[in-house]
């Protein structure tokens, strides 16, 4: 017999009040949830409205530069990243030489997202957060397939308020690093494209 | 034939081989930018460094020939290589922008490929402190960015020796050297894509391509070129049945490593105004197993008095197919509109176009598709004396000479990829596949048969050539023993001199070069 193995008297005679105990918490916790005030689980929504995280990942949003132009510059990070292939982007020339891109479309299909955040992990420019916007409703499928436009003036966000957005990078980037060290030596994976000539 | 060993593997080289050819035979890549298979070697990058033994010092892998007894180390076996090989990486970046989010280079890219093999370093130089260049710089079909270039030397050693034009050049020094055309004028000839090619990084890119999809999205499917009658190897990269590139492919026989920008243009014709269901006269839609039981139907009853034209474009798949529809059905067969034939191995330049612009002049020639005569065949349709006229390809009616003798018959066929005024003679229109949406082959000028593989399915009801002639030769009561475009081709090596062993899988990714040129064609 293995030494984790334990054995149990049930040589015992039952006894009522278990029973009677389980029965009188179930009844205080009715009566409490009914009559004292703070005590119950169940809020009044939508007049009412639960705290949630800082860290909710909501319907996302597109950031914007000082000139009101998306921070966004098209790389198609998170179309490549994103599990549910929800994301949409067309990319244009910026006149400016520095930025060069910007996204010319940018449509989020909410209805296939599965709003796992891996967008705003793999955004390089800190362009698309996530709010904590959580109460999505719309009258056709069309509707909900958001544009850049929508995406960039989220009306609710300062009633809802800011949701995922990416950790310092300072913190981040030892951390990749050592993945990457890891999953090259304990498994030989290295990331990158297959070779070309 | 020197002996080397390189990481510690005992490999038979031909002599002259440099050692990173010779490394790259034994199967270890080494890392390099200005090294290029198909130009000269320049070794100004320093990346390539290998340990050589009784070199004192580490060696650069492209210029350093083999000799018998070598002993190469390189970054796979040496430590030394791989640090030197980092160090030059991290020079190679001092004064790179980092701004792959932008670059369209990004994923095909030599510094990010080799960043995650051998960098993987926080960069020294804050991005403030960095030379600055010029950005976005258009030089005509090329967007040229200074910031990013690593001065290899690619497409100047390219110009100069390709091209043999010498627009680009470095101006500066030091730190400050970029290269430059002359007062940043345009590069001027037909062979400009190469440059994006051959560029390591994205200092030179395509203006076409620019900002139209993230390279890693893009399947590859290997083809040829069908734009004229050298048959360059390709590589069409496309994504939810969507060109959006064609790219050469190394072939030292045929193209080495280039390819033309009207080669490279081709890709838009794929998209573009494209047939999509079958139409009788006046435009009318209808189900292609329709039309085609009525095109079997008038066959039938026209025998002899038909006639068959084929067209150069045509893989030797389909063209095989029509002939054997043409030889079932009885009618006259020929495809030389505008004489091909007598140039299809003339060039128009010294590099890789040729004066015929038909994929496949020299295929129909060696299968026998020319048979009546294209004068004949016409003046016999003026005459009255054709019934049904069938046309392998729509655009045969832009030839004035064939639209004039189509008007004169009762009933024209068309089998057509592309949409357009000219095919208002027609009476039957039957949507047909393009090269891309297709396997099949192309024998080029030199009578070297190439295979090109189906990228996507074509648009709407198009079928292959050959399935579209196949379906009619069955409906005809005289079915061909194929059902795939390799199936077809077994059936056409037999009757082709010089073909016998040949298969869609012997011809390979490379294809198989089959006599000569000067070879009797056959009639």
């Amino acid at each position: 017999m293995a030494s984790n193995v334990i054995t149990v008297n049930r040589d015992t005679k039952p006894s009522y009040f278990p029973i009677f105990y389980g029965m009188w918490l179930t009844l205080r916790n009715m009566l409490e949830t009914l009559f004292v005030k703070g005590r119950s689980a169940t809020i009044e929504y939508p007049e009412q409205k639960r705290n949630i995280s800082t860290r909710y990942r909501g319907v996302h949003l597109l950031t914007s530069r000082e000139d009101g132009t998306p921070k966004c510059v098209a790389c198609y990070m998170c179309a490549t990243a994103c599990p549910a292939e929800c994301i949409y982007i067309e990319a244009g020339e910026r006149p400016e030489k520095t930025i060069e891109k910007y996204p010319t479309r940018f449509e989020i299909d909410l209805l296939r997202c599965v709003y796992c955040g891996f967008c705003v992990d793999a955004c390089p420019e800190e362009a698309i957060l996530m709010s904590r916007e959580n109460d999505l409703v719309g009258t056709s499928r069309a509707e909900l397939v958001i544009d850049r436009e929508n995406l960039m003036h989220r009306g609710k966000l300062a009633e809802v308020g800011a949701g995922y957005r990416p950790v310092d990078h300072d913190v981040r980037r030892p951390v990749r690093i050592a993945a990457l060290e890891r999953l090259a030596s304990e498994h030989g994976i290295v990331p990158g494209m297959p070779k070309r000539g | 034939m020197p002996k080397v060993t390189i990481d510690g593997k005992e490999i038979e080289v031909a002599a002259g081989t440099s050692v990173i050819q010779a490394a790259e035979q034994a199967g270890v890549r080494i890392p390099r930018f200005c090294y290029h298979d198909d130009l000269p070697v320049d070794g100004n990058c320093r990346m390539c460094l290998v340990e050589i033994e009784k070199f004192p010092k580490l060696q650069i892998a492209c210029g350093t020939q083999v000799t018998e007894g070598m002993v190469v180390k390189t970054q796979v076996e040496s430590p030394k290589a791989k640090e030197a090989q980092k160090n030059t990486l991290e020079f190679l970046l001092a004064n790179h922008p980092i701004d792959c989010p932008v670059c369209d280079q990004a994923g095909e890219c030599y510094l990010q490929d080799q960043y995650m093999d051998n960098g993987l370093h926080e960069s020294r130089v804050v991005l403030e402190d960095k030379t600055h260049k010029r950005k976005v710089v258009d030089i005509g079909p090329i967007m040229l960015d200074a910031e990013r270039c690593v001065v290899c030397s690619r497409c100047i050693r390219y110009e100069r020796e390709v091209t043999k034009t010498n627009l680009l050049e470095f101006v500066n020094r030091g730190g400050a050297t970029q290269i430059s055309t002359y007062n940043n004028g345009p590069i001027t000839h037909e062979y400009a894509g190469n440059l994006v090619d051959v560029c390591p990084v994205g200092a030179l890119l395509s203006k076409d391509f620019r900002f139209k999809m993230r390279v890693w999205f893009l399947k590859e499917t290997e083809s040829v070129c069908p734009g004229c009658s050298t048959g360059c190897n390709t590589t069409i990269d496309h994504r939810d049945g969507e060109a959006y590139r064609i790219r050469p492919r190394r072939n030292v026989e045929v193209n080495k490593s280039w390819l033309c920008d009207p080669g490279r243009d081709l890709y838009k014709t794929i998209g573009a105004n494209r047939l999509t269901t079958a139409h009788r006269a006046g435009g009318a839609v209808a189900a292609t197993a329709d039309v085609l039981a009525e095109v079997a139907a008038k066959l039938k009853a026209a025998g002899a008095d038909s006639a068959f034209l084929a067209t150069p474009n045509a893989s030797n798949e389909d063209a095989f197919a029509f002939k054997k529809l043409a030889a079932v059905v009885g009618g006259r067969l020929d495809f030389r509109v505008g004489n091909p034939q007598d140039k299809v191995a003339v060039r128009r330049d010294p590099i890789l176009q040729r004066e015929d612009r038909h994929a496949n002049t020299q295929g129909l020639v060696d299968l026998g598709l020319g048979v009546t005569g294209v004068d004949a065949l016409l003046a016999d349709c003026k005459a009255g004396k054709v019934q049904v006229l069938v046309l392998q390809d729509g655009a045969l009616l832009q030839d004035a000479g064939v639209a004039e003798a189509a008007a004169k018959v009762p009933c024209v066929v068309a089998l057509a990829t592309h949409q357009g005024p000219h095919l208002a003679v027609a009476h039957a229109v039957i949507p047909v596949a393009m090269w891309a949406e297709a396997d099949g082959t192309f024998t080029n000028f030199d009578r070297r048969v190439q295979r090109f593989k189906r990228a996507f399915d074509a648009p709407g009801d198009a079928k292959p050539g050959f399935e579209v002639a196949l379906d009619l030769l069955s409906r005809l009561g005289q079915p061909l023993e194929a059902a795939t475009a390799a199936d077809v081709f077994v059936l056409a090596a037999a009757e082709v001199q010089d073909w016998a062993d040949l298969t869609h899988r012997t011809l390979g990714s490379m294809g198989r070069a089959v006599g000569s040129a000067a070879a009797p064609a056959t009639a």
